[in-house]
Order: structure tokens, then sequence, then C-alpha cells
């Protein structure tokens, strides 16, 4: 297996290298006049220009072959994408273009809150799926499971934002149980952070049971099933021991896959209830044209999407001992 | 001793399918384990939730509570470039001059300068006294951490920040070609490798500081407008201590000389300022324009500011929760989303009894803002057909628009510069027969223009900056006006904002949606628009070029207010709408609530750092609140 890991983990640059070059063609194919909206309102073509330079943005894009004369051979490699792809294995990520906050800062900062909502989020989320989709599974076919169903579909019918916006409007401003909006670091996040989360949880609730019961659904009707009942084990036994153990495979993949975009946050309920974490950073980031702040995004996301993908190998070798990694 | 009645203790097991007894034995355990998460949940907001505002009311402290739209990306003076991170920073930053509170038209005033400038007769020279009982704040950077005098010598390292391009100020523009030996400076600069290696006490020889209070500036051409760009934030004073000890940080760490310090910044979800102890004594003002006494204006008139001991400011992005908290009390101020809009005005553009009833108040006032859909006049199918630019500017219902997206808030747009009393000295009777709604005769002007055009029109295509539902509602708009009631070849074409910037600066656009908010009280601002040299990738995104045009402005720029300016500029409006570069659509109308506890708030669109003028009742609002 360790050999295995190693040679995953040697696939990671080339992967990091192929998102970087990505991201870098597509920010160039697409970018707006980003030294236009720096220079302000009233800016001289002159001041752009300058502007340009000093950001480096008036160097060819991959390969610098206008000043090797006079710099040497090594000059080739002082263009856009060397220069980028430098900064972002060096994790020095620089400034916001828009804001010059430290983009490793903005990150740092956002990464809590986000987390702080996303990670509670994902757990009730997947706990409550799991157990509903067990349940239901198991009473299959019962008035129970119609009409858990029927809730899951209007569930997946409503709109985000309607649940938001009620939720908000109903349990905060007319119930007075939660704050309406607000965030404070430490301990007293969590009082501001449980109304999200449960919104969160509910809006999720609906395709994941639907999606957990059909695993359930498929492992229930198992002839190992069968043969633990014949054996007089007890439903728990069953259910718990065998049945869950069986399905964790997909549980496992989606799971797993799922947890580096855990840091990305929620846009919509951070903006709504003013969670000051990274959902809304990259949206801000692809509206503003700022790629320092981009960049720096897609380079986490991409290696803790590599590495999640890893680990979910890995885990299916240890809950399942049909697969070997070799 | 009693116990409390365990939660499903009786509960029954679920049959199981196949008659075996169902999995969820534990099921009771869960119930109890729910039931008492909500219980927690519900009691978990009550813990604490009040507590600082509690502690602020027992100190006797006056607090006031702000929503913010959006957060604020950093409070260094230079390079503020929105309204709400302006807001903020103004509080903390002073530049050397002001707009006064009260009076109307908008008049400049000493900040942090001693007098209005003298100016030279060949307007060349400005001299400058700066007071001399201002300190900057407390702070590490300075010794033993309390702030030195500020002396005129600050001035000039805070502006020769601005034309430092290591630094990339959003602002340079409002120094740029001012001052004699400025740009020299900032040249100087991108000759230097490293942000850290310019020499600050390299002299500019339009800046000089003949003595600590004594300010010399020499101007490279005439420059009437300085005295509004000296009260403008960016111009602001910055202590060279702080720059230099907090490096890149520094627009986390201000330290100004304002009436607040920066005392909590939760980045993107909370700011506090509290009083700065060290503020100089300045007074609330002792006049102000017909009216204001009779509104309480002036009952203040002559005291110390500020009057409010700590601001708290919540950054809502969003409009709901925004107005949830105004309803409930959370905030003191706050703007009316256009979803809340029907339910809080009434036709008659006043407040629901219901809203007046909770103790708000209303205040509408109009921002000097134009919008229009500007034409790119070097597009021959439009420059060379004047019917055709008439007829998209008849056909546009103004009134309509506006009640259809903004709630009515605004007032139509005949031409480009707002009405009074916004601009100084400039009262505008404007003969513009041709941006009033008149659906006839846009028609009979299309037939002109096909004509004018040899047989059929080109395609027309708007560009419109966002792609969100109110763009796509507006595009609907005019997609049934030009297209279905003029029988135009027209279609809109979406896209985000930075790709509409980067369209209109290399002129690929035909036609753009755009708008424009003065940085002065000075029509100039407005007509720079307009002016030839200024064309794209310069803010003359119309491409317009008219030599009579230029020649007024350039007369106009370097022109002391007065009568003979105002005709001028009256001249220049006519030839603007004469020859119509854009379809004019609307001067924006703002509104506001606060809460009757609030005192002291005249709207000022113009200056910044006006939280120091005003006040709050807090034995009101605790009493009404019951908190």
């Amino acid at each position: 297996m360790l050999a295995y890991i190693v040679r995953r983990l040697l696939y990671t640059p080339l992967i990091v290298f192929g998102v970087l070059l990505i991201t870098f063609a597509l920010f160039n194919l697409v970018q707006g006049d980003v030294a236009a909206s720096i220079a302000g309102k009233n800016a001289t073509p002159q001041v752009i220009a300058e502007i340009q330079a000093e950001y480096g943005w008036d160097k060819p894009l991959f390969i610098n072959l206008p000043d090797v004369p006079e710099h040497g051979v090594l000059a080739v490699f002082d263009s856009q994408f060397f220069n980028h792809l430098w900064n972002s294995v060096t994790f020095d990520f620089g400034r916001s273009i828009q804001s010059k906050q430290a983009v490793s800062g903005l990150l740092a900062r956002g990464a809590i809150p986000s987390l702080s909502l996303t990670v509670p989020m994902f757990f009730a989320s997947l706990l409550a799926s799991v157990s509903i989709g067990l349940f239901v599974a198991f009473y299959r076919g019962r008035w129970i499971d119609t009409t858990t169903v029927t809730v899951c579909v209007l569930g997946m019918s409503l709109p985000s934002l309607a649940v938001i916006i009620f939720g908000q409007y109903f349990f905060a401003y007319q119930l007075g149980w939660f704050p309406i909006q607000g965030y404070e670091p430490g301990v007293n996040a969590a009082r501001y952070l449980v109304l999200p989360v449960l919104l969160g949880v509910l809006m999720g609730l609906g395709s994941s049971v639907r999606f957990y019961r059909t695993i359930m659904l498929d492992e229930i009707r198992a002839d190992y099933i069968r043969t633990a009942y014949a054996k007089g084990l007890a439903t728990p036994k069953v259910l718990f021991k065998h049945l869950l153990k069986n399905a964790m495979i997909p549980i496992i993949t989606s799971t797993v896959l799922a947890i580096p975009f855990l840091f990305l946050g929620s846009l919509l309920l951070e903006r709504f209830f003013g969670i000051p974490g990274l959902g809304y950073l990259m949206i801000e980031a692809i509206g503003g044209r700022d790629f320092p702040v981009i960049n720096a995004m897609t380079f986490i996301i991409a290696i803790l999407f590599v590495l999640g993908n890893l680990l979910t190998d890995v885990c299916y070798a240890l809950v399942d001992p049909r697969v070997s990694l070799s | 001793m009693t116990h409390p009645p365990r939660i499903g203790r009786h509960g029954r097991s679920f049959p199981g399918p196949r008659g075996f007894a169902g999995p969820l034995g534990s099921a009771p355990r869960l119930t109890t384990l729910c039931a008492a998460l909500v219980v927690g949940f519900t009691l978990l907001p009550g813990c604490g939730g009040g507590g600082e505002r509690q502690a602020d009311v027992e100190a006797g402290l006056k607090v006031r509570y702000q929503a913010l739209g959006a957060k604020v990306r950093g409070m260094d003076p230079m390079d503020v470039g929105d309204v709400l991170g302006a807001g903020i920073t103004s509080n903390i930053y002073e530049p050397l001059y002001q707009y006064h509170y009260l009076k109307r038209p908008y008049e400049i005033v000493p900040c942090l300068a001693a007098a209005m400038p003298e100016v030279s007769d060949d307007g060349l020279t400005v001299t400058i006294k700066v007071r001399d009982d201002v300190v900057f704040q407390d702070d590490e950077c300075f010794p033993g951490g309390k702030g030195r005098p500020v002396v005129a010598e600050d001035f000039i390292y805070s502006w020769k920040r601005l034309a430092d391009i290591k630094n990339v100020s959003k602002n340079w523009w409002v120094l740029d070609g001012r001052i004699a030996g400025l740009n020299a400076f900032r040249e100087y600069t991108q000759g230097v490798e490293r942000k850290q290696d310019v020499d600050y006490d390299r002299a500019v020889s339009g800046l000089e500081a003949v003595d600590d209070h004594t300010l010399r500036i020499t101007l490279t051409k005439p420059w009437p407008q300085i005295r509004y760009y000296l009260a403008y934030l960016p111009t602001s004073v910055v202590p060279r201590e702080a720059v230099e000890r907090y490096g890149d940080e520094f627009l986390n760490h201000p330290v100004g000389t304002g009436p607040y310090v920066l005392d909590e910044w939760q980045r993107g979800s909370r700011i506090v300022l509290t009083r700065n102890p060290t503020f100089r004594d300045e007074r609330y003002p002792s006049e102000g324009e017909p009216g204001d006494e009779e509104a309480g204006l002036l009952e203040d008139a002559g005291k110390q500011l500020p009057f409010i001991d700590k601001q708290v400011f919540t950054i809502i992005e969003e409009d709901q929760p925004a107005w949830l908290k105004l309803m409930n009390g959370d905030v003191d101020v706050g703007g009316i989303p256009k979803d809340n809009y029907g339910g809080s005005i009434t036709p008659q553009r006043e407040l629901t009894d219901e809203l007046k009833a909770k103790g708000l108040e209303l205040y509408i006032y109009d921002r000097p803002v134009t919008f229009w859909y500007g034409f790119n006049m070097e597009a021959p199918e439009l420059r060379d057909n004047l019917p055709l630019r008439r007829a998209l500017n008849l056909a546009l219902n103004r009134v309509e628009y506006l009640d259809l997206f903004l709630n009515g808030r605004g007032i139509p747009a005949p031409k480009i510069v707002p009405p009074p009393p916004l601009f100084e000295a400039y009262d505008e009777p404007i003969d513009s027969p041709y941006t009033s709604f008149d659906l006839d005769r846009a028609k009979q002007y299309v037939e002109e223009a096909k004509q004018a055009a040899g047989g059929e029109l080109p395609e027309l295509v708007l560009s419109l900056g966002g792609t969100d539902t109110t763009q796509r509602q507006v595009g609907e708009y005019l997609t049934r006006l030009y297209k279905t009631e003029l029988g135009l070849d027209f279609r809109v074409d979406f896209m985000d904002w930075p790709t509409l910037q980067e369209k209109t600066k290399t002129k690929q656009v035909q036609m753009f949606g755009m708008g424009w908010e003065a940085d002065i009280p000075d029509p100039e601002n407005f007509f720079a628009l307009f002016y030839g040299p200024n064309k794209s990738p310069g803010n003359n995104n119309m491409n317009y070029q008219d030599d009579a045009f230029d020649a007024l402005y350039e007369r106009l720029k370097v022109m002391e207010p007065g009568p003979e300016r105002t005709a001028l500029a009256r001249q220049m409006e006519q030839i603007i709408v004469d020859d119509l570069p854009c379809v004019f659509i609307a001067h924006t109308t703002s509104f506001r609530l606060q809460y009757k506890w609030c005192e002291n708030y005249k709207p000022n669109v113009y200056g910044y750092g006006l939280m120091k003028y005003q006040d709050l009742d807090a034995e009101m609002r605790r009493e009404m609140l019951g908190r």
C-alpha cells in the first residue's frame, strides 16, 4: 500500500501543474482590464500601462525570448506563467489585486468560519441522511418509506434560497430563537452557526437521503443479509455490522470526495448569515479578476482534491478486504 | 428531588418487516438527544446575546449600530476606492479640508488646515496653513505609543505615497499632472527595484514645507478644484512612522488624526470604532441653511465633537438580513431593499404607518449620479446618424423605467449634470427636446435614420454589465422598446462588469450601460467624460469628440466659479444634449431609514468623516426597544 501511496503522490505535481496551466490560460483568455480597474476611474492610458508593468503583465505569457540576449538564457523563464508557477509552488500567493490584503491572510481568516459552518453541516447531514436512509430502506414500501421519499422529493424541489429566506425570517426574526445574522470568533461563533447549520442540513437532506436509501436498498436485498438473519443474528447487528460495512464503498466515495469542498464554504449561507468565510471570496475574486486569489483557491482545492482521492482509495482498502492497493 | 420525565422512555420499537424487531432499539435515546439539542440550540442565542450591548449601556456609552452592505477591503486612504470603505476610513483619517456639514450649496471649510488656501494671482501657487493642535492617534509606531503633532511635511509624505508607483494607488489620478515635480517623482519610483528602496526624502519641486505649519504647493497649471480634492479622502495625512512600521499591513493598522480610532476589525464581519481621546478641539457648526434650526440641527451648535462614543458596523451583504435587523432594532440606520419598498413607502413617498409606529424616520435625497446608455461615437452607424440617436432617446420612457427598475427612486435625466443643489454655482435651464418620452416622434426619427443610413439600419447591440435578474429584466424591457416598438434590429449582450470595462476601454462596444457619481460638486467632473483627449481607455468611454466642446472644457477647467463659468457650463451641456452621444436615463435618489433616537443627521453626498456630527438618544432607544 505504501508503494501505491508514494506513486500516487508522485503524480500530484503533474496534476497541480496541469491545474495551474489551465487556470492561467483561462484567466488570460477571459481577463478583463484589471489594470484599468486598479488605476481608478479617471486613469490615463499611461497610468494603466505603468500598472501593467508594475505587476509584470507586460511580460510575455509563457516564454520570454526578447530578454534572453540581454539577461541570459534563464531569462526565458521570466514570463507571466513561470512567475505564476514559481509563486504557487512556493506558496507565495502574494496580495489580492483588489484589496491588497495578503492572500494567505484572506484564506486563513476565511477558512475557520467556513469550516465552522461546513464541517458540522457535513457531518450532521451525513449522520442524518445515512440513518434516515437506512431506516426507510428497512421499512421499504411502508407508509413511512413512501412519506419520507415524498418529503425528500418535495425538499429537493424547494430552492435553497427560499429555505434560507424562510428559515431566517421565521426562526430568527419571528420566533427570535436565533440571531438574525452575525459572527464572532471563538466559541461565541456557535450561537450564530446553529441556524445556518440546521438550514444547510435541511437543504441537503432530500437528495442525500434518497441517495443513501438507494444504496441501502441494494444491500438490504443481498443474500448475505438473508443469511445473517437465517443464522439468527439480531437486526441491529445485521444492519450496523454487516449491511453498513458493505455499504461503505459508496458512502466513502461521496464523503471523502466532498471533504475538499468543505474548504470552499457555503456561498448562500455565508452571505445571508454574515459568516466571513471563503464562500464568497472566490466569487468576488472571479468578478474582480483577482487572479492571486483565484489561483490560490484553485491551487489549494486541487491539492486537497488529489489528497482526497488518495484517501478514498486507502479507505476502500481498509473497509473492503477485496480491494488491494498495489 | 424530582426528575424530569425521560423523553421516549415508553417509546416502542416500530414493527419491522418480516415480523422481526425493528432496528431502532435506540430510537428513544435518539429522540432524547434530538430534543436536548433543540432545547440547547433554542437557549444558546440567549446566552450572552446582548452581553456587549448591556455592558455598553451600563458603562453609559453612546453606541450607534449600523449595517455595512459590503466588506471593507482596507483602511489606507491612498487605496480607498469605494463609498463604504471611505465612509469608515474617513472617520480615522482626515484631509486638509472638509465640506460644511449643514450649508448648501456645498461649501468647503478647513479641517486640518487652519484657514482656506491662499492662491497666487496666476493660480499656480497655493499656500496652506496647517493647524498646530492636531496630533496623530496614539499608536505603538510612535515613541512611547503617544501620537506626535502633525506637520506640513506629513502631507508631502502622504502625497508622495500616492505618486509612488510601487504603491499602485487607485487614487493617483487625483494628483496626476497637477503638482510640479510629482510626476517626476513617480517616474523615479518606476526605476526603483524594490518598494522599500524608494527614497521619500527626495525633493519634489512643487511641494514645500515652508515651516512646520505652512505648506506651499506649486501647480503645473491653475487648478480651481484643488480645494475639493484637498477635502478628498485619498489626500488625507498619514504618519510615516506607521507606514514604515507596518509596511504592507499598514492598510490593516490605520493611524490617523480623526475623531475615531479602530478598536476592533473582524474581517468581513464587524468593525468597531471608538472615540479618539486625543482628538483636537473641533466644534459642531453654529450655522446652516434655512430650515436647519427648525429641524433641530443646530441644537448642538458649538459643542465638542464627536458625540457618539462607539460606532459598531456589522457587515450584512444581503438585503433580507439587513432589513430584518433594522426592523428588529439591532441596527439604528439602514436603507430600503427593492423587495421591501412597496411595503414601506406609500405612493406619496412617505413611510407607512407601521414603520412610523416603530419609530423610524425617512430621509430622501438626490445623489450626484447619472446613468446612461452610451454610444460608441467612433462607430460610424451611430456617429453619423443623429436621427437614430434622437430616436433612441425619445423612445425611452424614463418615468416608467424608474418605476420598474428603481422603485421610482430617482428622477429622469434629460441631460448629464444632475439638478441643483448638488453642484456649486450651477443652475441649468437647458433646452433638451429629445430626451423626454415621445414614441411617435421616435418613430419619425427612425424613418429619418433609415434615410440617413441609405436604407436599412444596421444591428444595434447594447452591452450591459451584470447578468443578474434585474439586468435581464432591463434587457427585456429595452428589447421590447427598441425592437418591437421602434422596429430596430436590436439586441442586448450581457456580460460581467470587468468584461464590459475591458470592452469599453478597448472600444469594442457599440452601445453600453454605464453611470457616474461625481466626486466633487463641480460639473467639470461630468464634462470630463466627454472631453476628446479623455477617449478610451480614458474615462470618455463614448469616445465623443467635439472641438467646440473641448475648447470650452479647457477654459472651464481652469476657471474659478462664477457667472462666466456657469455660462460656459450651460453651453457645454447644450452641445451634449444637441449631439446626444448617449441615452440619458436617470439621476438616482437615496432613501435612508433611521430610528428617531438618531440625531443631527443631514444628508451630505460628498463629505466623508461625518459621523462626528451625529448623535443619538440612548435613553430613548432603551425605552422604545426595551433593551
